[in-house]
């Protein structure tokens, strides 16, 4: 399947080197501060958010240690509270988000045809941000005031009464911090998908890893300033005596989850749509043919993405709402199972109608597909409303919904990482090692979280460090920890995997697995100005597609080459209709000073040094001042359109 | 490939289409916020009634209005995809490929949207709007 490699009859060796010469950076310390090139971004994105697993990982770790024989005394109860805390809260925001994010940085501007997002230095700001909003987290536990209140952070039991300390100021700051790198990927994304498709990508041969990963920016820009405002609600309250949740002053308690859940429930769909995209993406290459019903997919991920934000009031049945207001919520919440379901049957075509090509992604989509159903199965039980106020808080609930998120993103952010291990590294990996890391990652998955069913339905509550002896609990906990020491097994032997992968892997061909979207068409890894001719798209499968191939052989015109500087092609946004070159930017160090200055000013509004805040924001002022000074612009080329 | 539409495809593109693919959504989306808050706002006054109005009848205004709305973005929809499919010619132009896919998915979008409407409509007339 594979092809030799790429650069084509189309570019002649003249315009090879000066693409070379405008897009190349020299590998120095500056260099690598500075770059502004989307696929090193996304790597590091794809790294970091790793990194923050593996943390995550390790929390839950010493909690089912903990949990793995009755009366145990491993950790204090505080100590338990501030685990679990950040065990959440980063899974939910600093790597499952941001590790599809990565994805996304990497790949979307591969499989559009493109030579970088709309934005490239908003996205090198948006990773140091990331970056930075995840260190300052996590360097709470160390000093034991991480965030203790679950990932969810209620008020009252939030506020500074109930919790001195600085433990929900991590929270609250830390979050919003966070909040300004997953907007400004989110636009970018929007914007790129929009503008820098190839010409004749019009929108019906968009790839679904793309479409998911739009919708998914769409419901963060509209998710997200919820999350914020509270946050920031929460702030005010706890260190400035506002009274935004406090009834004693006006207040309203309500207010934090209602405005919590307007953004949480978006968000499961906002972790599991592109992870769903990776499926969809995947998928083609070892079935070899593609996916079924291309139309009722992007239906079911735009639907999905709309009616998740009318459900949020389910979370808040135990609230005392009348019954009719819920009625609404109800009805929502039990018909998004369609266009869920619509995927799920598309998929299970895609695989009945083509060839199956029992690779190791293909495995984990497998895997993916077994748990994502029976995470499903279990959250349409909650839909019974006696049911969920029997199972609320108890490990019934944990069980559900690692269910849903390991299998709905972990196990298709590991299918994504084997799939494109050969286009981001240039090398193949190991497929023995794979496959055990496979087999023990999903091995270990079931044996951890089943039981958890059965405790939960015997009434074990989450949120507790320890419990007495009562028959029925203990035993199975002691499952549920030895499963997650297995699954800790295939964690590790993915990443051993991948710097196997790193350092000794056979070198890659541009297409190992025949896939039919364009990333596929370039060098692997690819060159750092991706295509050297701009692909023209004729079809839903361009790698597939003699025609779009051709367009970039002999069949180039000298518009689609643009080896003039760093520049790419604008398009239309329905039909893709070639526009005008766009000027890209060189490399900088403006975004990482503007992430290093809010970090200085986070800090200095959690540690209570205003003076120290002040400064911060005038140098945030002054860094995005330089920022935006319009640049000096070279003598602008003229091109045709 | 960027040959001006035929008079066949004046639903191909324009606010029409646009109308065709989310009318469903954010008729429901008015629904579900105008239904919920007409609802919980009465009740929470302790009041059955909104602006003299029986809060059953008002709440079914926001269950009927939003029904209709979508009711007319399903019909736009099958239009389009009716004109489309017929207009479309042996190339294969992008723009008329690209009506036909939004239309299709107005169509199902519809549906489901519609769908929804009606099963708060039945919660309308089954459930007492006040009880807990
Ligand atoms: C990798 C293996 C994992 C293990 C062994 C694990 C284990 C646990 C345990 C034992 C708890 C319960 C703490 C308690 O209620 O006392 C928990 C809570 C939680 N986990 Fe995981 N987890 C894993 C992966 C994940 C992933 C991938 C995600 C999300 C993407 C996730 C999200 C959560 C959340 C949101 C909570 C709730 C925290 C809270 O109560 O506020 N976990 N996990
Ligand atoms: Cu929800």
């Amino acid at each position: 399947m594979s092809t030799t490699s790429t650069p084509s009859a189309g570019v002649g060796r003249e315009d090879l080197e000066r693409l070379a010469a405008h897009w190349e950076e020299r590998p120095s310390l500056r260099a690598w501060l500075s770059t502004v090139d989307h696929k090193k971004i996304g790597r590091r994105y794809l790294v970091t958010a790793g990194f923050f697993f593996v943390l995550a990982g390790l929390s839950a770790l010493v909690m089912r240690t903990q949990l793995g024989r009755p009366e145990s005394g491993l950790v204090a109860p505080q100590e338990y509270n501030q685990l679990f805390s950040m065990h959440g809260t980063a899974m939910v925001f600093l790597f499952a988000t941001p590790m599809l994010f990565g994805f996304g940085n990497f790949l979307v501007p591969l499989m559009i045809g493109s030579r970088d997002m709309a934005f490239p230095r908003l996205n090198a700001f948006g990773y140091w941000v990331f970056l930075f909003a995840g260190l300052f987290m996590w360097a709470s536990l160390p000093f034991g005031a991480a965030p203790n209140n679950g990932w969810f952070g209620y008020v009252p039991l939030s506020d500074e009464q109930n919790n001195p300390g600085l433990h929900m100021d991590v929270y609250a700051l830390g979050l919003l911090f966070l909040g300004i790198s997953t907007t400004s990927g989110a636009i970018n994304f929007i914007v790129t998908a929009l503008k820098l498709r190839a010409p004749g990508m019009s929108l019906n041969r968009v790839p679904l890893f793309v479409w998911a990963i739009v919708a998914t920016a769409f419901m963060v820009v509209f998710a997200l300033p919820a999350l914020n405002a509270d946050n920031a609600m929460l702030f005010l309250d706890r260190r400035f005596g506002t009274h935004f949740f406090d009834p004693s002053h006006g207040g309203n308690v309500l207010l934090w989850q209602h405005l919590f859940w307007i953004f949480g429930h978006p968000d499961v769909y906002i972790i599991v749509m592109p992870a769903l995209g990776i499926v969809s993406a995947v998928l083609p290459a070892f079935t070899r043919r593609g996916v079924v019903g291309y139309v009722l997919v992007v239906l079911a991920i735009v639907s999905i993405s709309i009616i998740s934000f009318g459900v949020w009031v389910h979370h808040m049945f135990a609230t005392g709402l009348p019954q009719l207001s819920f009625s609404f919520f109800s009805a929502a919440s039990t018909i998004i199972t369609i266009p869920s379901g619509v995927q799920i049957f598309a998929w299970l075509a895609t695989m009945l109608l083509g060839r199956l090509v029992l690779r190791v992604p293909l495995l984990f989509v497998i895997g993916f597909i077994v748990t994502f159903v029976l995470g499903g199965f279990t959250g349409a039980m909650f839909a019974v409303t006696a049911f969920d106020q029997q199972t609320t808080d108890t490990y019934f609930v944990v069980a559900h919904f690692h269910y849903v998120l390991i299998g709905g993103a972990v196990f298709p952010m590991l299918a994504g990482v084997y799939y494109w291990l050969p286009k981001i590294t240039g090398r193949m990996y190991h497929e023995g090692l794979a496959r055990w890391a496979f087999w023990l990652f999903f091995t270990g998955m079931h044996v951890t979280f089943f039981p958890m069913h059965l405790y939960g339905l015997f009434g074990m509550p989450r949120r507790v460090y320890t419990y007495p002896n009562i028959a029925g609990w203990a035993g199975w906990n002691l499952v549920s920890t030895i499963g997650s020491y297995l699954l800790a097994l295939g964690v590790l032997l993915t990443i051993v995997g991948v710097v196997h992968t790193l350092r000794r892997g056979r070198p890659a061909p541009p297409d190992p697995w025949g896939g039919d979207t364009l990333e596929w068409s370039t060098a692997s890894p690819p060159e750092p100005y991706n295509f050297p001719v701009l692909p023209r798209v004729h079809s839903l499968h361009p790698t597939w597609d003699a025609r779009t191939a051709e367009s970039t052989g002999p069949g180039a015109s000298a518009d689609r080459v643009l080896s003039g500087g760093r520049r790419t092609l604008l398009t239309s946004e329905l039909d893709a209709r070639q526009e005008r070159a766009v000027a890209m930017p060189e490399s900088t160090l403006k975004p990482l000073a503007l992430a290093g200055a809010l970090l200085l000013g986070f800090t200095a509004l959690l540690l209570a040094w205003y003076p120290v805040a002040v400064v911060a924001a005038l140098a945030v002022a002054a860094t995005l001042a330089v920022w935006l000074w319009p640049p000096r612009l070279p003598e602008q080329e003229e091109v045709g359109p | 490939m960027s040959a001006p539409p035929g008079p066949h495809a004046r639903l191909a593109g324009g606010l029409l289409l646009w109308y065709g693919v989310l009318g469903g959504a954010v008729a429901w989306s008015v629904h579900a916020l105008a239904a919920w808050s007409l609802s919980e706002l009465a009740c929470a006054s302790g009041s059955e009634r909104v602006a003299a109005v029986p809060l059953w009848e008002a709440v079914g205004l926001a269950v009927v209005i939003p029904g209709l709305a979508a009711v007319g973005s399903l019909l736009v929809a099958v239009l389009a995809w009716r004109r489309t499919t017929r207009a479309r010619p042996a190339g294969g132009d992008s723009a008329l490929g690209r009506s036909r896919m939004l239309a299709a998915v107005g169509i199902w979008s519809n549906l489901l949207f519609l769908t929804i409407i009606a099963l708060g409509g039945v919660a309308v007339l089954v459930l007492p709007p006040c009880q807990r």
